[in-house]
C-alpha cells in the first residue's frame, strides 16, 4: 500500500515535471530568440561544386567588412560563419542544426542548391531559425505547398517566376514557336518542369519535346536528336556548366544549332570550357559584373578584388550569386537596425519594413507577408546575358540584343 | 539512319574509354589477384595532370607523356604501399578497403589543388567534328576504341613476346611456381600496376579534350570499367575490351531508345543478368583449383 502510494505519488510528480519541461521547450522557440550577431552559412565549399560556395561567400564578405567598417549593426560587429556541405542534404541540415542551435546565430544563409534548402525547411521552422536564399531558386523553397514559411527569406530568383521570362524569350527568338525543354533530373531540375510546364500552358503553347539529363552525363546525343527531330529550334535550358558543355559539344556533334535560353545554373565556367560554342547563348541573371558599374558597386567590386586576388570582373564565376549575396547582408543590416536587437524573431517581422536599394535591386519593400513575397528580388529585376567571345556580358553588350 | 549511327559512334568512343580502363583492372587481376580501386582516378589524374602542365606551358606531347609516366609512380606505389600488404593471405579482402579510400583521398585532394571545376585541353582533333550520314563524332573521340584495341593487341605480344611479359604471365598462372623458377613476383606485381595505371591516365588524356579534365571524371568510369572487366571475365584481354567497347555503344542505345534516366539501371541490370548466366564473365574460365 504504501509502496502504491509513493509510487502513484512519484508517477504524479514525474507527469508534472515532464510536462513542465515539455512546455517549457514548446514555448522555447518563441521566448528565446535572442542570438549572436553571427551570418551563417550552410555553402558548397569543397567538392565538384566548391565554386559556388565560395562565390557566395565573396559577397557575403565584402558586404560584412563594409559594414563592420562602418562600425557594425546595433554597435556589434558581425561576424561571418562558414560550414560546407558539400552540396549534400543531409549535411545541410546537420549544418542547419548547428547554426541554429549551438551558434545561435541570427540568421542563416543558404547554399546554392535547392535540395539541400527544401530539406532544411522543416529543421528551421522548428527553431524558429531565420534564413535567407541568396541562389537556390526553386519555387518550393519559399512558396511551400502547406503554406507555413514564417522563417524562409530570399534574395535571388525564383523558378516560377524565371520560367516565364524564359519561355517568353524563347518564344520571341523562336521562328517555328517550337520550344523544347532541357533539365537535369534533379529537385531544381523537376521543380522547373512544373513552372516551365504551366508557363506554355499559359502562353497557348505546347513543349514539343521535355528530356533530362543526369550529373556528370557527358554526352548527350540522345536528347538532343529526339530535341531536333521535334522540331524544337529554341530550347529552355536547366542546369549548370559542366552538363552545358557536354550538351554544346554533343549539338556541335549533330550540327544542331537551337537558340539556347537558360536559367542561371551557368556561368563565366562555360565560356572558358565551351569558348566559341557558347557564342549567342542568353542566361536569366540578377546582375553581371562585366560591363558599366555604378559608382557604389565599383567600389564593391574593388573590394571582391582585393579580398579575393581576381583580375577582372569575369572572373566572378556566379556574378547573379555574389551580388545577390552582397545585397541579401544589407537586408539583414537594415531589418536588424529595425528590430532594435539581436533577436530572431524581431528580425522576421522586421523583414517586412526593410526599405533598401541594392546593387541588384530596390527592395521597397524587401518582403510582404505572402507566401509569394517571401522572394525580394521581382522579376522586373531580371536580366538577360549572352556569350559573345566565350565572355558572358549584359545581352545589351553583344550582337544578341537585338533579337529580343 | 542517321540517329542509330550516332549512337554507335558517341557509343564505340565511351566503350573505348571502359575498355581501356577495363585493361588496367585485367593486368592487375593477372599479376595479384586483386586491383587498384583508385583507377578511376588514376585515370582522372592522367588527365588533370596534363591540363596542369600545359598550362605550365609545356607542349601537349611533352605533358602528356610525363603525366603518363607519373601516374605509372603512382600506380607502383599503390602496389607497394596500399595493395601487397594487404594481399598476402589467399582471399585476402583488405587492398578493397585501402585503395577505395586511397581513391577518394586523391579525389579530395585534387579537388583542392586543382580545383572542382573541369578545365579544357586542347586538340585540335576536337575543335570540328567529322559529319557524315547525318551522325557526327571528334575525330578524338575516335581515337580512344582505336587506341584500346591497338593497346589490347600491344599487350598479347608483350605477354607472348617478351622475356617480362611471359614472365607476368607465368605469376598469373601460378605465383608460387613462378617464384621457384626464379621470377620475382612482386617486382611483377609492381610493374603491372605501373603498367595499368599508365594505360589508365593514357585514357583520360584522350577524352579530357573533350569533357574537360576535372577531379570527379574518374570515379563511375572506374566503376563502371570494373563491371565491364568482371562480364568479360577479368582474365581475357580481348574479352575486355569487346565487351568495353560493346557496354559503351549499348548505353548509347538505351538513351536513345528507352530514356537518359534508364542508363545505368538498365546497364547495371545487363551486367546482373550477365554474370547469372556466366558466372566467369562471358569470356572468362572456370578455374580449376588442384588439391
Amino acid at each position: 500500500m504504501t509502496w502504491n502510494f509513493w509510487r502513484s505519488k512519484s508517477c504524479a510528480f514525474a507527469l508534472f515535471a515532464g510536462s513542465a519541461f515539455a512546455l517549457s521547450l514548446s514555448i522555447a522557440p518563441a521566448e528565446a530568440q535572442k542570438a549572436e550577431p553571427c551570418i551563417a552559412g550552410s555553402w558548397e565549399l569543397t567538392g565538384p561544386l566548391a565554386h559556388t560556395g565560395l562565390a557566395i561567400k565573396m559577397g557575403i564578405d565584402a558586404a560584412v567588412d563594409e559594414i563592420n567598417e562602418a562600425g557594425g549593426v546595433l554597435g556589434q560587429k558581425l561576424r561571418v560563419i562558414a560550414y560546407d556541405d558539400q552540396g549534400e542534404p543531409s549535411r545541410a541540415v546537420d549544418n542547419a542544426r548547428r547554426i541554429g542551435d549551438r551558434d545561435n546565430c541570427i540568421i542563416m544563409i543558404g547554399g546554392y542548391r535547392t535540395p539541400n534548402a527544401l530539406a532544411i525547411r522543416t529543421v528551421l521552422s522548428e527553431m524558429g531559425q531565420p534564413w535567407m536564399g541568396v541562389i537556390s531558386a526553386g519555387t518550393r523553397v519559399i512558396e511551400w505547398e502547406t503554406g507555413a514559411n514564417e522563417w524562409m527569406f530570399r534574395v535571388s530568383m525564383k523558378d516560377r517566376w524565371v520560367a516565364p521570362f524564359l519561355v517568353d524569350h524563347a518564344i520571341q527568338r523562336s521562328k517555328t514557336k517550337k520550344i523544347g525543354f532541357l533539365y537535369e533530373a534533379t529537385g531544381w531540375g523537376q521543380g522547373a518542369l512544373v513552372d516551365v510546364e504551366a508557363t506554355a500552358k499559359a502562353k497557348g503553347i505546347a513543349l514539343v519535346g521535355k528530356e533530362t539529363f543526369n550529373i556528370a552525363d557527358q554526352d548527350m546525343s540522345a536528347q538532343l536528336i529526339r530535341l531536333r527531330d521535334a522540331g524544337a529550334d529554341s530550347l529552355v535550358f536547366w542546369g549548370v556548366d559542366r552538363e552545358a558543355d557536354a550538351i554544346l559539344r554533343s549539338m556541335d556533334r549533330i550540327g544542331y544549332k537551337p537558340n539556347i535560353i537558360s536559367a542561371w545554373g551557368i556561368g563565366v565556367q562555360l565560356g572558358k570550357t565551351a569558348g566559341q560554342l557558347t557564342e549567342g547563348v542568353v542566361v536569366a541573371g540578377t546582375y553581371a559584373w562585366t560591363g558599366d558599374l555604378s559608382p557604389r558597386a565599383q567600389k564593391v567590386w574593388q573590394r571582391i578584388k582585393a579580398s579575393n586576388k581576381l583580375q577582372q570582373p569575369s572572373e566572378l564565376v556566379l556574378p547573379s550569386g555574389t551580388a545577390n549575396a552582397y545585397d541579401a547582408v544589407f537586408v539583414i543590416a537594415e531589418a536588424l537596425k529595425i528590430a532594435g536587437a539581436y533577436d530572431k524573431k524581431k528580425l522576421r517581422d522586421a523583414f517586412y519594413q526593410v526599405k533598401y536599394q541594392g546593387i541588384v535591386a530596390n527592395y521597397s519593400p524587401a518582403f510582404e507577408k505572402t507566401a509569394e513575397r517571401h522572394d525580394a528580388i521581382l522579376p522586373s529585376y531580371y536580366k538577360l546575358l549572352a556569350y559573345h567571345k566565350g565572355i558572358l556580358l549584359p545581352i545589351e553588350q553583344t550582337p544578341y540584343a537585338a533579337k529580343f | 539512319m542517321g540517329e542509330i549511327l550516332q549512337y554507335l559512334l558517341t557509343g564505340l568512343s565511351l566503350g573505348g574509354i571502359y575498355a581501356l580502363v577495363a585493361l588496367g583492372f585485367f593486368i592487375m587481376w593477372e599479376a595479384t589477384k586483386a586491383a587498384n580501386f583508385t583507377h578511376g582516378e588514376v585515370y582522372m589524374f592522367g588527365a588533370v595532370a596534363t591540363v596542369v602542365l600545359v598550362e605550365r606551358g609545356l607542349p601537349f606531347l611533352i605533358a602528356a607523356p610525363i603525366a603518363i609516366a607519373a601516374a605509372a609512380v603512382i600506380g607502383a606505389l599503390i602496389e607497394r604501399l596500399l595493395v601487397r600488404p594487404f594481399n598476402k593471405e589467399p582471399n585476402a579482402i583488405g587492398w578493397m578497403l585501402t585503395t577505395i579510400a586511397a581513391g577518394i583521398m586523391i579525389e579530395s585532394f585534387a579537388t583542392i589543388t586543382y580545383g572542382p571545376l573541369g578545365r579544357p585541353l586542347h586538340s585540335p582533333l576536337a575543335e570540328h567534328p567529322i559529319r557524315f550520314a547525318g551522325a557526327g563524332i571528334y575525330a578524338q573521340e575516335m581515337l580512344l576504341p582505336i587506341v584500346a584495341v591497338m593497346v589490347m593487341f600491344g599487350l598479347e605480344a608483350f605477354y607472348r613476346r617478351t622475356t617480362l611479359g611471359r614472365a607476368m604471365r607465368a605469376v598469373a598462372f601460378n605465383r608460387t611456381t613462378a617464384g621457384l623458377m626464379g621470377i620475382n613476383p612482386n617486382r611483377i606485381a609492381l610493374i603491372a600496376y605501373a603498367l595499368a595505371a599508365a594505360i589508365g591516365a593514357l585514357a583520360g588524356i584522350l577524352i579530357a579534350p573533350v569533357v574537360q579534365a576535372a577531379p570527379a571524371m574518374g570515379a563511375l568510369i572506374g566503376l563502371k570499367a570494373f563491371g565491364v572487366a568482371i562480364v568479360a571475365g577479368i582474365a581475357n584481354a580481348r574479352g575486355v575490351v569487346i565487351v568495353g567497347i560493346c557496354y559503351g555503344v549499348i548505353e548509347k542505345l538505351i538513351e536513345g531508345y528507352i530514356s537518359t534516366g534508364a542508363r545505368n539501371a538498365v546497364g547495371f541490370t545487363l551486367m546482373i543478368l550477365v554474370l547469372l548466366l556466366f558466372p566467369q564473365g562471358i569470356f572468362g574460365r572456370r578455374e580449376v583449383v588442384k588439391v
